[in-house]
């Protein structure tokens, strides 16, 4: 097992204690891990090698509709992806992307701790009703989310437009939410948001339940403020789960097609209302460039990599142990 | 009876075997007759066994085939009429599927090239078939062509389907567009229906001062493009191999700027309004204040309108009353009639299809004289011309179905290019007519739309 | 004092946000009871008194509900149990042994997560095309594997690797075998976490509807939400028959809740766990 001696032995001094016996089991049984990992493995070549493969070799080929009905492709290197990295356009859905994921992401965080803090603060019939709600809504299929939101926010008569234009001095009957790109991806920010805040506002409940109150209690003794009691006692505690989560929420909404598809099957056409998702799939799908869309979705890649990069690294850091 | 006889078999027929996705498949749940009951009608096959084992017995005369059609739009009587008249005639089972419109391109390029996985026969919409056509998806019918109806057949939806001379799909059905009108509210407003185009946009502005008005969904390109064909324009034009988007001719341009007059001083619709929204507007009840007076809308917008009522199951029905419903042809510019975009589809055979021979028999049995009278029965415009007056005379009210087939007759369809479904597929026409709806300068707009239609157009 | 008043003031907000956020859910419910006339009225009603059936009964009977039912329960239900039986090993592999290879089986695991699925349909279609899998629940369910087992991997390992080894040689020391000791300690000890990431599992597979409609042709092998996105699309005179869409949503809901409700209490421990232990 000459991967044990390569790894730093001390990246990880928690494991130590354990390790002579860990030696000890590989040892007997070095060919184990291999047959555990095999079903995910083949699982994983089986249903991703050949969609994968596909899309990297296509990425660096002329591939659009003809090729798909036979014709010969040819091959171009990068060319695919120099005519999409110095194309105006898909710059520009990228940062609108990018945009849009930083400003769910952190709605939905924000929200999220404020709702699980509120939670903490509650008495608990009122923690189980709220629970109840959040859960309601994170059940949701996401077909079924958006044809009730788009009931809601229906022009004609929308309960949101009804109940809008009862404040005084508001008509709002007949206001088409989806119209104006900016209000278009305002209302799927939000409808991704009231999706996901349950699931970080549960999970940064559990994580805050383990934050132990006598710990707490001794900290306002010594005179800590709620803010200190914050910062050096419940954040350091919660904040693996923060990580994750954030992340977690980076990588869903850079990635969101179902919601922007079916928000767009509602009314605004065009590729003002596209963020990535919808790009590649008009682009590959919609419009038969196959090779381009390829080129784009590893591109997308890329800068999702960019993003959690940070997060990565320190995964495969803390995994090298 | 224009019936196909299989001329020389040139494809092998013993390919069932490669086709094991259509095995076992009996008719979709649309089609209310089962294959079992297709099969004891059938002359030669065996009462009583079961479709695997029939097609076996039958390779050479009992192929199992696939149909795919758009959308549910064919009646359950035509597909009942189809599946039973193709047991009975070769013994084999027809499979119908039913594509919906989102999935049908999506569905098509990933299942067309591949013999295992292709449907035999399907249909597409008129301006999405030429992609189609181009990169060899269809097999060529011209050898077929007369039998098929030949010069009858709309001939515009006949050159949607061709490269050249050669002949890839034919119409299936067709739909026109025309203006529906509300004749109490055009006379409690002073107004009659117009005679030129430039009258249709003063009638609804004096309609719209009344408070009521068009229908005229900004992204409503479909209907609007009219304007551009009536003032001679195009959206394309073909030139030594190559499509040249048109948007910036003159003609174009003069018919756009019509069209923004309209949209400006009659139209009640929001510049992000589609066509989808369109039919219901003239009927009472369903914009807040007013009904709409003109909407614009496809011939089977029939069933939409008129006086709503509630029928047993609480469904909301309109019921047509031409005491208050109209529809006339959309005036040209000097009068007579404007050029509108026809709808429909086309229908062809797949050239990876591995029942070459068995998808001709059903070609044969759509474009029967019975079909083609079923269809226009069910209030479906044939594609062949000679049943016209059957469409005419079993349509519901007549005086209609001679506006569709008159404008249908004139109708243009949208440029058989190559790339034309990209252009359809990234919305280009629903942006361009959003944004000259939007009051956005008409000559800068087409040129800018020209060039991102030349981008793609030619695949 | 005042730290009552502060905890009446947190019940308060509490009760509101949760009005507020089962709103959505509460209308799709109510909307569901109503009639089409009710319904296309311009104002609306709040309340489902009087309300019908009808809206259910038609889409459960004129329309293929409970074929597309069928379909998603069996789908889900074998995505579901492959993808945990093999998540479950595999994170058992990374978290309790050093090999070669490793690194590099986290790294795609990771990675395979952040690819955007959208330009792969087309080979995805071929794939499955060409080994005779077209409309079947083999052919969806295996990309649907391949789509939820690394993030189960990912999720599994963290609570394996929160389960002491010492535990399980202690049992070993005491005479189980080596699947004695897992199943009886480690397994118990991992239960929550494979009910937090069967949840998420569950959910990717329930509501997946892009890649189903193109593997998916046939009227007779839809998928629930396919069935959903059908009725949404259908309308009676040009409006949208909200009624029954709402229905149908209901429909497609309701097994989902009812899965939320029976894992409910584990599923927060769950989450938590992973996370934490990670």
């Amino acid at each position: 097992m000459s991967i044990v001696v390569t790894t730093k032995p001390d990246a990880d001094p928690d494991f130590d204690p354990s390790t002579p016996k860990r030696k000890r089991k590989k040892a007997r049984s070095p060919k184990l891990p291999y047959w555990l990992t095999l079903p995910a493995v083949a699982a994983l070549v089986v249903g991703l090698a050949y969609p994968l493969g596909w899309q990297v070799l296509n990425s660096m080929r002329e591939y659009g509709l003809r090729q798909q009905f036979g014709e010969d492709a040819t091959w171009l290197w990068f060319a695919n992806y120099t005519d999409l990295l110095t194309d105006g356009f898909f710059w520009t859905v990228v940062i609108r992307s990018l945009v849009f994921m930083a400003a769910t992401a952190l709605a939905t965080m924000g929200l999220g701790i404020l709702l699980a803090l509120l939670m903490k603060a509650t008495p608990t019939w009122a923690r189980v009703m709220l629970q109840s709600a959040l859960l309601l809504a994170w059940a949701m299929p996401i077909v079924a989310q958006m044809t009730v939101w788009n009931w809601l926010i229906d022009s004609r008569n929308g309960v949101l437009n009804y109940l809008l234009s009862k404040l005084p001095g508001v008509d709002m009957i007949g206001h088409n939410w989806l119209e104006e790109p900016l209000s278009f991806f305002f209302v799927a920010s939000l409808i991704i948001t009231w999706a996901s805040v349950p699931f970080v506002a549960i999970s940064v409940y559990a994580a805050l339940t383990q934050v132990s109150e006598e710990v707490l209690e001794a900290a306002q003794l010594d005179g800590a403020n709620a803010r200190q009691k914050l910062v050096h006692i419940i954040m350091p505690i919660i904040r693996p789960v923060l990580v994750i989560l954030l992340l977690l929420q980076f990588i869903w909404d850079l990635r969101v097609y179902a919601q922007i598809q079916l928000l767009q099957d509602l009314g605004p056409k065009g590729d003002d209302y596209d963020l990535l998702g919808t790009y590649i799939f008009g682009l590959g799908i919609g419009q038969g460039r196959f090779g381009l869309a390829a080129a784009a979705a590893m591109i997308v890649l890329l800068i999702t990599l960019c993003v959690s990069g940070f997060y990565v690294r320190e995964l495969l850091r803390e995994d090298a142990r | 009876m224009r019936k196909i006889t299989p001329i020389a078999v040139t494809m092998a027929t013993v390919a069932l075997v490669a086709c094991g996705s259509d095995d076992g498949d009996s008719a979709t749940e649309a089609t209310d007759a089962p294959a079992e009951t297709t099969a004891d009608e059938g002359t030669d096959a065996p009462a009583g066994t079961t479709s695997a084992e029939e097609s076996d017995a039958n390779a050479s005369d009992g192929e199992d085939i696939t149909l795919w059609l758009a959308g549910t739009d064919t009646p359950d009587a035509a597909l009942t009429y189809l599946t039973e008249t193709y047991a009975s005639t070769t013994g084999g089972d027809l499979s119908i599927e039913q594509i919906g419109w989102g999935d049908l391109i999506p569905s098509l390029t990933a299942a067309l090239p591949d013999s295992s996985s292709t449907p035999d026969v399907f249909e597409t919409g008129n301006t999405q078939t030429a992609t189609f056509s181009a990169v060899g998806a269809y097999s060529d019918l011209t050898p077929y062509y007369d039998e098929l109806g030949g010069d009858e057949l709309l001939q515009g939806f006949v050159e949607a389907g061709s490269v050249g001379d050669a002949v890839y799909s034919v119409p299936y059905y067709f739909g026109s567009r025309f203006p529906w009108y509300r004749k109490d509210l055009y006379e409690a407003a002073g107004v009659e229906v117009p005679g030129t185009l430039q009258e249709f946009t003063e009638v609804n502005a004096t309609l719209k001062a009344a408070g009521s008005g068009a229908y005229v969904p900004g992204q409503d390109w479909r209907n609007g493009i009219a304007w551009i064909f009536a003032n001679g324009g195009d959206l394309a034009t073909y030139d030594g191999g190559e499509w040249t988007a048109a948007l910036s001719s003159d003609e174009s341009i003069a018919g756009m700027e019509m069209w923004q007059e309209l949209f400006a001083t009659a139209s009640v619709a929001g510049a992000t309004d589609t066509d989808e929204t369109a039919y219901q507007a003239i009927n009472d009840e369903y914009l807040p204040d007013t009904a709409v007076g003109t909407t614009l809308a496809p011939n089977w917008a029939y069933w939409s309108l008129g006086d709503i009522s509630e029928d047993e199951d609480g469904e909301a029905v309109a019921t047509w009353d031409p005491e208050t419903f109209g529809a006339y042809a959309l005036p040209g510019v000097d009068g007579g009639l404007a050029p509108v975009f026809a709808g429909g589809s086309n229908i062809g055979i797949s050239a990876a299809s591995e029942n070459q021979d068995a998808a001709l028999e059903l070609m044969g049995i759509i474009f029967s004289d019975e079909y083609q009278t079923l269809l226009a029965e069910n209030g479906l415009g044939p594609a062949n011309t000679e049943f016209g007056s059957v469409y005419v005379d079993s349509a519901a009210d007549p005086e209609i179905a001679q506006i569709s087939l008159d404008t249908a007759a004139g109708a243009k369809l949208t440029p058989a290019a190559p790339g034309w479904t990209s252009v359809e597929e990234q919305q280009l026409l629903e942006q361009f007519f959003q944004a000259v709806a939007e009051g956005g300068d008409v000559a800068s707009l087409a040129a800018e739309y020209d060039d991102k239609i030349n981008a793609v157009i030619n695949g | 004092m005042r730290s009552k008043f502060k905890r009446y003031l947190a019940a308060a907000v509490a009760v509101l946000v949760a009005i507020v956020w089962a709103f959505p859910v509460y209308w799709m419910i109510n909307s569901s009871f109503l009639t089409p006339l009710t319904i296309s009225g311009l104002d609306p009603t709040f309340l489902p008194f009087g309300g019908t059936l009808q809206n259910y009964r038609d889409v459960t009977t004129e329309t293929p509900f409970f074929e597309a039912l069928q379909m998603s329960v069996i789908v889900v239900a074998v995505a579901l149990i492959v993808c945990i039986a093999f998540a479950t090993l595999a994170a058992l592999a990374i978290s309790r042994f050093r090999f070669r290879g490793r690194k590099s089986f986290v790294l795609v695991i990771i990675l395979v997560q952040m690819l955007p699925a959208e330009a792969m349909f087309i080979a995805q279609y071929q794939m499955i095309s060409g080994l005779g899998l077209l409309n079947s629940i083999a052919g969806v369910s295996i990309i649907y594997v391949a789509m939820v087992v690394p993030f189960t991997i990912w999720m599994l390992r963290g609570f394996v690797a929160g389960v002491p080894i010492e535990l399980e040689e202690a049992a070993m020391v005491d005479g189980c075998t080596r699947f004695g000791a897992f199943r009886r300690i480690t397994f118990p000890l991992i239960a929550p976490g494979l009910v937090a990431s069967g949840v998420f599992a569950f959910i990717q597979v329930w509501n997946e509807f892009a890649l189903a409609s193109v593997l998916l042709t046939d009227d007779e092998a839809q998928t629930l939400p396919l069935w959903l996105r059908d009725i949404a699309q259908q309308s009676n005179l040009g409006a949208p028959e909200w009624g029954q869409i709402m229905a149908g949503s209901v429909l497609v809901a309701v097994p989902v809740i009812i899965f939320f409700v029976i894992v409910q209490g584990r599923m927060a421990q769950g989450l938590v766990g992973g996370a934490v232990k990670g």
